[in-house]
């Protein structure tokens, strides 16, 4: 009993010593990367033991460490929750953080600043396990915030460049957006339950629980890039290749899923946002799946399909599956995180190269790299028997079998074909065929540092599917019978997927030049969404505001309407009453002429 | 009528040809335009001697006085217009055709 505890508080505490140390100048160390890494995976092993603990005897633990203060009746501790999510989640992500600082030894290793981003990188961390363990709305907060803040800091890593920074700003407005519907969650709980703790919030019977969830969904939008607040998960791809890796596959982006998993018992009952769910993560998936299947940037197709399996776990969710789309969680973190390293290995050998129509023919000449890529690609699409089997099938099959929205249901399965075809397409490009690179450049992968990691997370893509399923205890009972078809569906379909982008992807070799189509158009430009809410709004509002300061205000009403309004009237009115010629000489000599005649006529009248 | 008012007459309708028919000069106009108050006052003055009006006696200082002021006045816009052009020419006043 004891070690539970004590070895949960010496995990969280090892991973702030790097930090702390910055007062004894170690950072400034050269070997501060491996003592980073090294941590992280002394962390991992130690947080195996609770985890261990947990699944012999399904024992739960909250630590309530320290009464910060009290707010009337409002009390505020820091507390660690340690239940089934919290205490799986967090091996998980010590071995793909571990995994992933280890690869960015070898990626970054040409960076001046890499002591900086491996400091952002811990940072971004520590504050990823606060969100998990939190016991109360005020510490998951405190995480929530601190990785939106850690992804603003890394995404923006090569700050020198403009599309960076605006792909780092993008990410803090779209998650600020979404911690309006958390803040109004938490202010709704504060008012009506008078706690922000979990298990006063669970215990309290409640009449109509809308209003804080229908909060917590959006806040799960901004964070896990759902369908309207999506476009900045493909912009992040900006930043390098171990933050994409790290933050937006694996870890934060399942930030809003895992909070909808927290509040399960509140959203077993409230069918109106189950529904909600659903249908938002079936648009998602469907969405972001039709968006992968045309773009041409390796990393921008791996943030799609991020996106995609993001919808799916909304959508278990949504079908009343909390522990479901937790499984999913831990498994899609793996081959995620996989998939991402494989591309920096790719780009780093092609020199930079991240457009896959110049890529090609890397099957012999990266082998390692080509096998993860692969597995990685299978493990995704639900291979069987391999990690995301485990958890995308029984999914499918749950979804197939419960009474549930048809057309989200559709959505899903053709958003899982979906997944195939780009899969597909990525391996058809990137590792057969005649290469497309220049010739004169080095491919290496031979540097322990990424072998290792990739190794690493290979194993995991293949047995820690396997591993996690038979050894949780099991909470909720899958369906057992169902006819043929609907078992073998999900499997239909990944190969009609599979069929289809061969024979598409084949047919690309003796095309000629076509112009593209419209929904070819509607796919590569993410569907028109970033560019009608990103410039069209601004730039109406900008310009409405112009021209009423400075055409209305200005121009019309303070000079228009009376000083040139009478100087025009003016101008205008005597040359159409003058018709005056200047010709002085013949006015003169008109008058003498009217002189004499008057004389003559007046003199001489008979 | 006799015979000295005729020729003063006479001088007040040859300065007054003078001022309307003229070449290039609007100086020239306006000398004529003095050489009609001079011939004016020069008649008024005869008249009002010769007929011992004493009561009018100040009329032709008057008529002097409002000459002076008129002659600035005609000066003031040659000099004017003078200034835009370099020269008073007439023909260069013909910015009012529209």
């Amino acid at each position: 009993m004891n070690l539970f505890t004590s070895s949960i508080i010496m995990t969280l505490l090892m991973l702030t010593m790097p930090i702390i140390l910055t007062s004894a100048s170690t950072h400034k160390n050269k070997s501060y990367p491996q003592y980073v890494k090294t941590t992280v995976s002394y962390a991992f092993m130690i947080s195996t033991i609770p985890m261990v603990m947990f699944l012999y005897s399904g024992q739960e633990v909250i630590i309530s460490n320290w009464h910060w203060m009290t707010i009337q009746t409002l009390k505020l501790t820091l507390s660690f929750k340690l239940d089934y999510f919290s205490v799986i989640f967090m091996p998980v992500a010590l071995f793909v953080t571990w995994s992933i600082m280890e690869f960015s030894i070898w990626y970054m290793h040409t960076d001046l600043n890499i002591n900086h981003f491996f400091k952002y990188l811990l940072m971004f961390l520590i504050t990823m396990m606060i969100l998990v363990t939190a016991n109360n709305l005020l510490q998951l907060f405190i995480g929530w915030e601190g990785v939106g803040i850690m992804s603003f800091l890394l995404i923006g890593w090569w700050y020198g460049r403009a599309d960076a920074n605006t792909a780092a700003l993008q990410a803090v407005l779209y998650n600020r957006i979404g911690d309006v519907g958390f803040i109004m969650a938490m202010a709704w709980f504060l008012l009506n339950t008078n706690a922000w703790d979990f298990q006063q919030i669970f215990a309290i019977e409640h009449e109509n629980l809308n209003i804080p969830l229908a909060g917590l969904l959006l806040a799960a939008t901004g964070k896990s890039a759902q369908f309207g607040l999506h476009p900045w998960l493909p912009s992040a791809m900006e930043g390098p290749t171990p933050v994409s890796a790290l933050l937006h596959s694996s870890t934060m982006v399942v930030a809003g899923v895992f909070l909808l998993i927290r509040f399960y018992p509140l959203m077993e009952h409230n069918k109106t946002i189950q529904t909600a769910t659903l249908c938002l993560g079936a648009m998602t998936t469907l969405f972001t799946a039709a968006c992968a299947l045309t773009q041409n940037d390796i990393k921008k197709i791996i943030a799609f399909s991020t996106s995609s399996q993001l919808g799916l776990m909304i959508v278990t969710i949504g079908i009343n599956q909390p522990h479901l789309a937790f499984l999913h969680i831990c498994t899609h973190a793996f081959f995620k995180a996989m998939l991402f390293m494989c591309s920096g290995s790719i780009i780093h050998s092609l020199n930079d190269e991240q457009d896959i129509r110049k890529m090609g023919g890397l099957f012999k000449a990266l082998p390692l790299t080509t096998t993860a890529l692969i597995i990685g690609v299978l493990a995704l699409t639900g291979m069987p028997f391999l990690t995301g089997f485990y958890s995308k099938d029984l999914i499918i099959e749950t979804a197939n079998t419960s009474y549930t929205n048809a057309w989200a249901l559709l959505t899903t399965l053709v958003a899982t074909s979906m997944t195939a075809a780009y899969s597909t397409r990525i391996v058809f490009f990137v590792l057969l065929g005649q290469p497309r690179f220049n010739p004169v450049i080095i491919i290496n992968e031979n540097n322990p540092l990424l072998i290792n990691s990739i190794k690493r997370l290979l194993l995991g893509s293949i047995f820690a599917g396997y591993l996690i399923f038979h050894n949780i205890t099991p909470t909720t009972i899958p369906q057992m019978t169902m006819p043929c078809y609907l078992k073998m569906m999900a499997l239909a379909v990944t190969m009609l997927g599979f069929i289809l982008a061969l024979e598409l992807n084949s047919t690309t070799q003796t095309l000629k030049l076509d112009y593209p189509q419209n929904p070819f158009k509607f796919s590569i430009q993410l569907g028109y969404f970033p560019i009608i809410i990103h410039r069209l709004l601004p730039m109406m509002s900008l310009s409405m505001s112009q021209k009423m300061a400075s055409m209305l205000l200005d121009t019309t009403w303070l000079e228009n309407v009376l000083p040139k309004s009478i100087s025009y009237f003016q101008m205008k009115s005597s040359i159409t009453v003058s018709n005056q010629k200047g010709l002085i000489k013949l006015y003169f000599l008109s008058f003498m002429i009217t002189l004499i005649l008057s004389f003559f006529v007046l003199n001489f009248h008979e | 009528m006799p015979v000295v008012y005729v020729n003063i007459f006479l001088a007040f309708i040859v300065s007054l040809v003078g001022l309307l028919i003229y070449r290039s000069h609007l100086m020239s106009s306006l000398l004529c335009l003095e050489g009609m108050m001079l011939s004016l006052f020069v008649m008024l003055t005869v008249t009002v001697l010769n007929n011992h009006f004493t009561l009018a006696n100040m009329a032709p200082i008057i008529l002097l006085v409002f000459a002076a002021c008129e002659a600035a006045l005609g000066l003031s816009l040659l000099v004017m217009v003078s200034n835009t052009y370099g020269t008073d020419y007439v023909q260069n006043l013909n910015l009012l055709q529209c």
